[in-house]
Parts: structure tokens; C-alpha cells; sequence
């Protein structure tokens, strides 16, 4: 019980640490992780790599406070149907909660969790986030006239947005993933003992101690 | 029905449907998502100010020493600069005291002197390509509150427009930066009865740090290197802030001719920024009573 109590505690602080550390690198300094117009986003990766390798409820719940700090910290204003531009509330965290939801089930019991699929499921998650922001954006121009147009075009929305988002991610992924082994929510010599179903089976358990 | 409520499938589709009412939710005053995210926002600012700090205090000290030589060299080359330039400071001194005595006999007018300008450190930056703000650190406590449809124009060190102020909080501000889709301002060609345009941000442009012009009417021709400023048309910015240069100029359709410009300001180096709070001076108040405080600001939507 003392030692599942230590193992929880770890857990929190270690992504409390990582949660605020990236979320502040990410909105401080873009330009140093960007290129060609795009940003590495490695609070995006984050999430990824942590529902892939720790489970779903890891992955949703790291998701949605990282995308509660990312609303506070760089939140979104969109054109509203009345022509003028609103801060919103929330798309952050509906972004980084789908991410890891869908990292968590994406081939884990097929591929045992691996580290070199992490990368596949960082690239798929990626590019699943770039087409559905671009359907959602041009749709939202579509249905609201005063938002303007939003006429990107093939080359731009499939190489110059999502090919050069998900490379970007992919090498941002090599630092996250060398932390989260080593440095991570679990210690390296449980991660190599833990299967799973084991991660299966402490998704029931261990975020309601909390 | 307990293996429905436990499925996780169930569970991602419910929070994400409690979330899209959330952020519909969001556009309205007084969400309570949106309060969430404020409160949150006042946990959260500390440690972001404190990793931006700790990260600019090393990246000081590594140039310190990797420009170690290229410094020293750097320093007599001022040295030689700060002589020359207090020779001119005394010359321009004297310029401004004639300058004072001239604004005085021929009531030139001030553009910005009917404005409050506040400075402020930028602390956060657009996140990604999408939509994402700005924020600044200086709200409410500084005395910078909005009213709902108001807004107020920023500029960097050189008077260059940066964006402008759409939601201010107790210590920060959100500002609508000048390359973001939902921004548009008046323009007008930098010279005597210059022609109208309108300046906006365009989902395209952005990624190269270039913004659109639109509006331009018949008969008008632009060139690259034209200067652009606003017009001070809608009331919200003052004429005469230099907005960029005309970069390319698109004929292809000749009913609605558009063009490219350069911001002058490059927001993605920017450190510090100001905010132009527009005020009535007291001599104002005793020539026009009629004149209220809010009609002196300005209006949402396009500058």
C-alpha cells in the first residue's frame, strides 16, 4: 500500500513537472522549436507518448490538464458568428484529451507498447490532428461568412502544414521519449517488468487513490 | 448499463461532447469554463514567468561566452558610437527645445498625444499555426480593463502596430496579434490624401509573416515598397502608426485586386510591446462637453 502510495505520488509530481515545463517552453520560445512556419509541438507529443506508454487514463487525464494550461497559456480566438473575434475556452483541452485517448489504443496490445511504433503513433496522431483541424477550420469559414475564407490548398494543408508538423513532432519525440524513459512517471526497472495488462489493470485503480 | 458508463469509448465521447458545449459555451460572457481557465490561468502564470526567466538568463550567460570576443570588439566599436551619439543627443536637445517653441506658434498636432501608452513583456506566444493569441504581461492591476466591444491598439519600441487588446485579465493581457486570421485594421498609403485599403491577416500569408490587402480601390495602383499606415478610419487605432510595406501586388482578377505587405514589426522576435490607451485630455472636456469618455475609444472590430 506504502509502496503503491510512493509509486502515485512519483506519478503526479513527475507529470506536474513535465505538464508546466513544456506547456511554459512551448508558448516561450515557438521560434526555437519551429521551422518553415510550423512549430514542434511537444505538449502535443506528450500526451502522445504518454497514452502510448502508460495507458489510457494517463493519457486523458495528462491531456486534459495540458490542455487546460495550454488554454491559459495560448488560448485560441476565432471569429464567432457575429463578424467579431473571441478568446475561447476549451479547444485546447479537447485537442490534448482526444490525443491521448487515441494514443493509448493505437496497436499498444499489438505492438506491446514498443518504442519504435511510438514513433508511428506520434506521425498517425499527428497527422489525424492536422487534417481535422484544417476540415474543422475551412468548415467553420464555411458556415460562418464573416469568418473569412480559408483557402489553403493542397500543397500547403499536405506538405507544408501536416508532412512538416509531423516531422517536426517526430524529432521532438527522440528528447520526450529518452525523458519519459528515463526520467518518467515510472522507474525504469518497473517499465521493463510491467506488461500490458498490467497498465490495463492499474487504469482501474491508481488515478482513484488521488 | 454499468459496462456502458465504463467503457472508456463512452467516457472519451462524453467528456469530448461536455467540451464542445464548454467551448460553444466560451463565446459568451461569463462562461464558467472560461472562469476555470482564468483561475487557472493566475496557478499556471508563475511558473510560466519563472521558466521564461530562467531560460532567458541562460541563454544569456551561453552568449556570454560564446560571443566573449566578438563583445569586446563590439564594445569599442560602441565606446566610438556613444561619443558620436552625445555629440548628436546635444544638437538634437536643442532641436527639441525649438521644436516645443514651434509646436506651440503653429499648433501642430501630436498624433498620439490624446493616448496613455503602457509598456509590457510579451509572455507567451502562438502555440501552433492555428489562431492562437498573444499575451502580455500587464492587465487590470495596470490599470488596462476593457468594456465589451472596445479595444486598444499595440505597437513595439518603434510606434510599428504589433495587434491589439482583446481581453485583458487581473495581471495579463490577450492581444489579437496583426498576422492572425481575425485581424483587420484601415490602412491608407503613407502620403497626402493616400488611398484607402484594408489590412488583414490571412490564414496563406502567415506563414511567410506577410498580411493581405484588400479594398483597393479602382484605379489605384500599389507597388512593391509603398508604405502602408492606418488611416485611423473606425475609430479604434490613430492614424499614422506604420503598419508594413507592400510586398507583391496580385492584378490576376481585376475587380478585387489584392496585395502582400511586410509588417514592419516582427512579432515573432518581439520582447517588449505598448499599449495605447486613448484618453481626453482636460482641455478637450472644457471645449466639447458634450464629449463622453467612451466615445474617445475605441470601437471592436476593424481599426
Amino acid at each position: 500500500m506504502m509502496m503503491n502510495q510512493r509509486k502515485l505520488i512519483r506519478k503526479i509530481v513527475v507529470y506536474a513537472v513535465y505538464i508546466l515545463l513544456l506547456s511554459s517552453l512551448q508558448v516561450s520560445y515557438p521560434n526555437r522549436l519551429g521551422f518553415g512556419g510550423q512549430t514542434a509541438d511537444i505538449t502535443f507529443v506528450f500526451v502522445v507518448l504518454t497514452g502510448y506508454f502508460y495507458g489510457f487514463k494517463d493519457g486523458v487525464i495528462v491531456g486534459l490538464i495540458m490542455g487546460l494550461v495550454r488554454d491559459c497559456l495560448a488560448p485560441i480566438a476565432i471569429i464567432g458568428i457575429d463578424g467579431t473575434v473571441h478568446v475561447t475556452a476549451g479547444i485546447g483541452m479537447l485537442v490534448m484529451f482526444l490525443a491521448g485517448a487515441v494514443a493509448s489504443s493505437f496497436f499498444t496490445k499489438r505492438m506491446h507498447r514498443n518504442i519504435p511504433f511510438a514513433f508511428v503513433s506520434i506521425a498517425f496522431i499527428t497527422l489525424l490532428y492536422k487534417f481535422s483541424g484544417h476540415f474543422l477550420a475551412y468548415s467553420w469559414t464555411f458556415l460562418v461568412p464573416s469568418a473569412g475564407s480559408y483557402d489553403l490548398g493542397v500543397y500547403e494543408i499536405v506538405v507544408r502544414s501536416s508532412l512538416l508538423q509531423t516531422l517536426l513532432n517526430l524529432i521532438a519525440g527522440i528528447p520526450l521519449l529518452v525523458l519519459l524513459r528515463f526520467a518518467g512517471p515510472v522507474g525504469l526497472a518497473e517499465q521493463r517488468n510491467t506488461s500490458d495488462d498490467v497498465i490495463k489493470s492499474n487504469e482501474d485503480t491508481s488515478w482513484l487513490q488521488i | 448499463m454499468k459496462r456502458l458508463l465504463t467503457s472508456k469509448w463512452f467516457i472519451v465521447l462524453a467528456v469530448s461532447l461536455l467540451l464542445i458545449a464548454g467551448i460553444i459555451l466560451s463565446f459568451l460572457p461569463g462562461s464558467p469554463l472560461k472562469a476555470a481557465v482564468g483561475i487557472a490561468s493566475n496557478a499556471v502564470s508563475p511558473a510560466q514567468k519563472g521558466v521564461k526567466t530562467t531560460g532567458n538568463a541562460f541563454s544569456d550567460f551561453w552568449a556570454a561566452i560564446a560571443d566573449g570576443i566578438a563583445i569586446r570588439e563590439e564594445n569599442k566599436t560602441l565606446k566610438e558610437e556613444i561619443a558620436d551619439l552625445k555629440y548628436r543627443l546635444n544638437q538634437y536637445e536643442e532641436a527639441a527645445i525649438r521644436y516645443e517653441e514651434l509646436k506651440e506658434a503653429f499648433h501642430i498636432r501630436d498624433t498620439f498625444s490624446n493616448y496613455d501608452i503602457y509598456g509590457a513583456t510579451i509572455l507567451s506566444r502562438e502555440a501552433d499555426e492555428w489562431f492562437s493569441v498573444i499575451r502580455i504581461n500587464a492587465g487590470k492591476n495596470e490599470g488596462i480593463s476593457l468594456e465589451q466591444g472596445q479595444s486598444y491598439p499595440v505597437v513595439d519600441v518603434e510606434m510599428n502596430l504589433v495587434g491589439r487588446v482583446i481581453e485583458t485579465q487581473g495581471s495579463d493581457s490577450k492581444v489579437l496579434p496583426l498576422l492572425h486570421e481575425g485581424f483587420s485594421v484601415a490602412g491608407k498609403v503613407n502620403e497626402v490624401n493616400g488611398a484607402s485599403v484594408i489590412v488583414s491577416g490571412d490564414s496563406v500569408l502567415k506563414r511567410s509573416g506577410l498580411c493581405k490587402v484588400k479594398g483597393i480601390e479602382k484605379g489605384v495602383r500599389l507597388v512593391p515598397g509603398t508604405v502602408i499606415v492606418t488611416s485611423g478610419e473606425g475609430g479604434l487605432f490613430p492614424d499614422g502608426i506604420p503598419i508594413g510595406t507592400i510586398v507583391s501586388v496580385d492584378e490576376s482578377n481585376p475587380v478585387e485586386v489584392t496585395a502582400t505587405l511586410k509588417p514592419f514589426s516582427n512579432i515573432g522576435e518581439l520582447e517588449d510591446v505598448f499599449v495605447m490607451i486613448p484618453f481626453i485630455s482636460d482641455d478637450k472636456k472644457e471645449r466639447e462637453p458634450g464629449v463622453s469618455e467612451s466615445s474617445a475609444q475605441g470601437q471592436g472590430g476593424q481599426g
